[in-house]
């Protein structure tokens, strides 16, 4: 490789190499930026992305354990069992995220259903 | 590298997940790409004759070695990430094979206007004005087009070797063939472009 002919190929791409206008290494420092940062995306939600799910499945349990033993042991409804079960399901767990509101909800619910029954 | 970030490197090898060895990680990579993207893109631009095509190519090359090649030895790095990169190439020539037999199926190929013409491409490879095309030198603009025509295998070992400077170890994995084949791809392409461009190449 240290042929005259082969080094001067060398810096002749060298030159070419050193000529790229600033629109375009520019470009080339989005590029990397954004190839750093695409391999970022995955790792952000690190050890905790993973029990999300989980988590998501036991606060639903705990809110059924606790609507169902609750200190009046009142009798649910049957349209509540399946929210419960909507709330169980996978797609359904940024609901979890409203547990407040919708415990509040149910309580209405039942207060409202009490009050008429 | 200094002793105590040697110290440090070595004990990131130990327990790679901590938050500091990451960043240190993404440090490394964005050094290591920021070192070889300029020449990486020149020689895509020169084996797709088209800038816009390298600079994808070449981005797609990093985040496939970010993603996938991260946790390897950096003096890996640049063979791995060549390779990625000459795979990518030979994809987009399969594809513009496949989209000119598509075009001629629909009677836009042959002579028509529409037809991809890498001859037309190609007087630009670097995107630049007339004054400044003038200033780049009639010698790379020829070693360019000797370095087009010669079949695909032999200009990636020219390219890899003479202007990446990868050995032929290095060369070999970046090409994914073996030693030999690097020698024998190699040497032919030396030969050709003596043939074709002869006293100019100097």
């Amino acid at each position: 490789m240290n042929e005259p002919r082969e080094n001067k190929a060398k810096e002749l791409f060298d030159d070419s190499v050193d000529r790229l206008d600033a629109a375009t290494l520019s470009r080339l420092n989005q590029a990397r930026h954004a190839a750093l940062e695409a391999a970022q995306g995955p790792r952000s939600m690190g050890v905790w992305g993973r029990w999300v799910p989980a988590t998501g499945v036991a606060a639903a349990a705990l809110v059924t354990v606790i609507v169902m033993r609750g200190p009046d042991a009142v009798e649910i409804p049957s349209a509540s069992v399946t929210d419960f079960e909507i709330l169980l399901e996978g797609e359904s767990l940024e609901m979890l995220e409203d547990l407040e509101f919708y415990s509040w909800l149910e309580a209405s619910d039942l207060e409202t259903n009490g009050n008429v029954g | 590298m200094s002793a105590s970030a040697g110290v440090f490197a070595v004990s990131c090898i130990r327990e790679p997940s901590t938050r500091a060895c990451t960043l240190q990680r993404e440090s490394q990579l964005n050094q290591f790409l920021a070192g070889v993207e300029r020449r990486a893109l020149r020689i895509a631009e020169i084996a797709v004759r088209d800038r816009d095509e390298a600079l994808d190519l070449v981005q797609d090359a990093m985040i496939k070695l970010v993603k996938n090649y991260a946790g390897r030895p950096d003096d890996e790095w640049t063979p791995l990430f060549y390779r990625i990169l000459q795979n990518g190439i030979r994809d987009w020539h399969r594809r513009q094979k496949v989209r000119n037999r598509v075009m001629v199926w629909f009677g836009r190929g042959g002579s028509g206007d529409d037809e991809y013409d890498l001859v037309a491409h190609a007087p630009d490879p670097a995107g630049r004005t007339p004054d400044e095309e003038l200033q780049t030198g009639e010698a790379m603009q020829r070693l360019e087009t000797a370095i087009q025509a010669l079949p695909a295998r032999q200009r990636e070992a020219f390219m890899l070797r003479t202007f990446e400077g990868l050995d032929v170890a290095g060369t070999a994995v970046a090409m994914g063939c073996s030693d030999g084949s690097v020698k024998t791809h190699y040497s032919r392409a030396i030969h050709t472009l003596r043939d074709k461009l002869g006293e100019h190449w100097l």
